[in-house]
């Protein structure tokens, strides 16, 4: 009796441990999700907050990728702040110190395009050095894994988030830098940076035509198709009390690559025939410099995506107060009339609460992707959102579900003022931030760590058996496009 | 404990106790160790070669095989045992086998660890390393501490104003409506603090025995490493004269007064750095 006792308990011990190894697999490797967290092994012991991540993919050769967040240079105060770059379709990522800006940006977005045809190259980034003046550096590199410096190629100050996107294009590389430039007049401040030599020259465009509370909102998001048509999305404020940003949510369009001498005027909204459509009027956004959404701060998330293939459809997502009771609340709308009318109300499955940082991605089967992180039940829960209908059915992905109270803040922003997402022919590629306790339970998808971890005890070490801290890492991850 | 080791520790012991009254060659050595980041022993592997994938490989990279970690940050792995693509200076001077201590600065980190070559030392392998027996440890956290005071002087060098005193008040600075403010995540959120000056340590003599001191209060990424200043904090504080705020001077006591900064990290010290600050301060 006793012996066969012991046998079920085998047997039922084997069972469980093959359903459960089969289950981790099934959900890691079949699924064909891969998330894969950025921090090298060499660096196993760093503990930073390496918040706000951003992705680029060579547009030629998508084995290549930056990476990037505020990850300081390792080893020195002096040396320029650091990339990551995979050179293997993100399986694997090493740590290089190429950026233009000393010790760690405190904005990096960045884009590669092939119009300049380097096989390895063609980053373009636009970054922000921490200092008592903010400078923009607009650089890039011809070959990310000869490790040289990145060359600037225009300087200036007084402008915020920096934010990059382009295309190449006959030759040459076309780059939209969208950024809340504090130079304008009048406090016209949402700006497009654009060029169209490979960033040898920049054009300095305002895209606001109203008044403003004084400037618009930090975030200015270009979006490119193809077809040369190039978007932009920026929050014109209206008034601003400190607190609370009353604001329209404004895009513009150019249909000839923003080359003309009035670029961006395409689109004019009925209301005041100026140009910029609004898309939503003088809604509530809140603005705190401070943990407000969990530990993280809020007042400016805003993406734009265009299709690809149909210039004419083009999605916007961004952030308000939403209802009472809530915090900072997401939605989407679509235009399928290359922006000149909107959606009436949010995109179904799109009026998500308490949530932040939205990306939106458009594939080449017309497949929309939405990314964002949720606060709930005390965790920061990344998605991936995937649709082609225009969210009526929806196929929703869970990457990561994380404690929201540990590790503590370090600095502003905690998570990221944005994280990113891009579709890449049959995937969509993007990063996020979040806890990296080593816990698979914490990434229903699957993980895959280059640093050192005891997934058994759920903890990190140096790679020499001590234990390292908890802390905020960036993750990689590639999802099958819906078909 | 390996040759290298010792041998590294003897000229580093050496050193400490008097660097004015060593040959030229081994002052460069403490420099050496100053300026790099990752110093370690090994044993040269491979030539021309690298440890990982994502370094670029050429004439001057080789895989070096770590015998010791004598320098390292703390969030780098790096342990005997492990190989090391280094990026020599002048690979002519290496053999596979050859034995050396390198003197580097980071490079690239991936699964392994990639330096650049900022000078080596090739090691004898004879008694030399005996004289330093058992002091290597302590002879290298000296060294370390000498880069921090390496450090220090920089900062003291840039600073315009070094003062011992303590802050008496401390409030939100709000900027005159003359001045151009811009809603930003980077905002600094100035504040003010009042410093009362006991001594000048650096620049001019301060009328009333007071400044104001301008730094920044908010914990956004831009200004996580300024100091905080506190109330009642006692200290010794690195000035600039204010040229953040576009308003660089404040009425105070009826007077007009330059306003100076505090932004960086190490601005603020505490009253134990003060021997220091002042030896350093005299070079």
């Amino acid at each position: 009796m006793k012996a066969l006792g012991a046998f079920w308990l085998r047997f039922l011990t084997i069972a469980a441990f093959v359903m459960t190894a089969g289950f981790v697999f099934v959900r890691g490797q079949s699924s064909g999700i891969k998330v894969v967290d950025l921090i090298p092994a060499s660096l196993s012991g760093e503990t930073n907050q390496d918040s706000e991540p951003f992705l680029a993919v060579q547009a030629v050769n998508p084995q290549i990728m930056v990476a990037s967040a505020f990850t300081p240079n390792p080893f020195s105060a002096s040396g320029n702040a650091p990339v990551y770059i995979s050179e293997d379709g993100g399986a694997t990522w090493v740590l290089s110190a190429i950026t233009p800006v000393q010790r760690m940006t405190c904005d990096i977005t960045h884009a590669m395009p092939t119009g300049e045809n380097h096989p390895r190259g063609d980053l373009h980034a636009g970054t922000l050095a921490c200092a008592a003046s903010i400078t923009l550096d607009e650089s890039e590199s011809n070959d990310v894994s000869a490790s040289a410096i990145m060359n600037v190629q225009s300087t200036r100050s007084n402008v915020d988030q920096p934010f990059v996107r382009a295309l190449g294009i006959s030759n040459s590389d076309h780059i939209y830098v969208g950024l809340n430039d504090f130079n304008q007049p009048n406090g016209h401040t949402a700006t497009v940076d654009v060029s169209v030599d490979g960033g040898a020259t920049y054009k300095s465009v305002p895209i606001e035509a109203r008044n403003t509370a004084g400037q618009d909102g930090p975030s200015v998001r270009p979006a490119v198709a193809g077809d040369n048509t190039v978007y932009a999305a920026f929050f014109g404020w209206r008034k601003f009390n400190g607190t609370v940003a009353t604001s329209d949510v404004v895009v513009v369009r150019d249909d000839a690559g923003a080359t003309g001498p009035l670029p961006f005027q395409a689109l004019k909204d009925p209301s005041d025939k100026l140009p910029g459509r609004l898309v939503v009027k003088r809604v509530s956004i809140p603005w705190s410099n401070a943990p407000t959404l969990g530990q993280e701060r809020i007042g400016s998330t805003l993406s734009i995506a265009v299709d690809p293939n149909n210039s004419s459809i083009v999605y916007v997502g961004w952030a308000d107060h939403g209802n009472k009771g809530d915090i900072y609340t997401l939605h989407v709308r679509r235009s399928t009339d290359r922006g000149v009318t909107w959606s009436k109300s949010d995109l179904p499955h799109t009026t998500i609460r308490n949530a932040t940082n939205i990306a939106l991605a458009v594939a080449n089967n017309g497949t929309v992707g939405l990314l964002y992180q949720q606060l709930s039940g005390g965790r920061w829960v990344s998605h991936i959102v995937q649709s082609r209908d225009a969210f009526a059915t929806i196929q929703d992905v869970i990457l990561a579900n994380v404690p929201a109270n540990v590790p503590a803040e370090q600095f502003l922003p905690y998570l990221g003022d944005y994280d990113y997402l891009l579709a890449v022919g049959n995937e969509f590629r993007g990063v996020f931030c979040a806890n990296n306790t080593p816990d698979l339970a914490n990434f229903p998808q699957g993980v895959t760590y280059q640093r050192a971890t005891n997934f058994g005890t759920k903890t990190l070490t140096d790679g020499s058996g001590n234990s390292v801290a908890i802390s905020i890492d960036p993750f990689y991850f590639s999802v099958p496009v819906k078909p | 404990m390996n040759t290298s080791r010792f041998f590294l520790a003897g000229i580093l012991c050496v050193n400490l106790l008097g660097v004015a009254a060593l040959p030229q060659a081994t002052v460069n050595q403490v420099a050496l160790v100053k300026q790099s980041s990752i110093v370690f022993a090994g044993t040269v592997s491979q030539l021309g070669a690298t440890s990982f994938a994502g370094v670029p490989k050429s004439a001057q990279t080789v895989v070096v095989r770590v015998d010791s970690v004598l320098k390292k940050p703390s969030a780098v792995s790096l342990k005997k045992g492990d190989n090391v693509t280094v990026e020599l200076k002048d690979p002519s001077a290496f053999q596979q086998g050859r034995q050396a201590t390198f003197y580097t600065e980071g490079w690239i980190f991936g699964s392994g660890v990639a330096v650049k070559e900022l000078g080596h030392e090739f090691r004898s392998g004879t008694g030399e390393a005996s004289k330093a027996a058992g002091a290597d440890e302590r002879a290298y956290q000296q060294a370390q501490d000498r880069i921090s005071d390496q450090d220090l002087q920089d900062r003291l060098n840039a600073a315009d104003f070094v003062v011992i005193g303590r802050v008496t008040n401390v409030h939100r600075w709000n900027a005159p409506k003359s001045a151009t403010t811009r809603v930003s995540e980077h905002d600094p959120d100035w504040h003010e603090a009042v410093v009362e000056v006991q001594s000048v340590l650096k620049g001019g003599q301060v009328k009333g025995n007071k400044v104001v001191v301008r730094f920044p209060g908010r914990n956004d990424v831009a200004w996580v490493h300024s100091p905080k200043l506190e109330k009642n904090q006692q200290g010794i504080f690195c000035l600039n004269r204010d040229q953040a705020t576009g308003v660089p001077t404040e009425k105070v006591g009826g007077r007009q007064v330059a306003v100076y900064t505090c932004l960086g990290h190490g601005d603020s010290l505490p009253m134990s750095d003060a021997p220091r600050v002042r030896a350093l301060l005299k070079n």
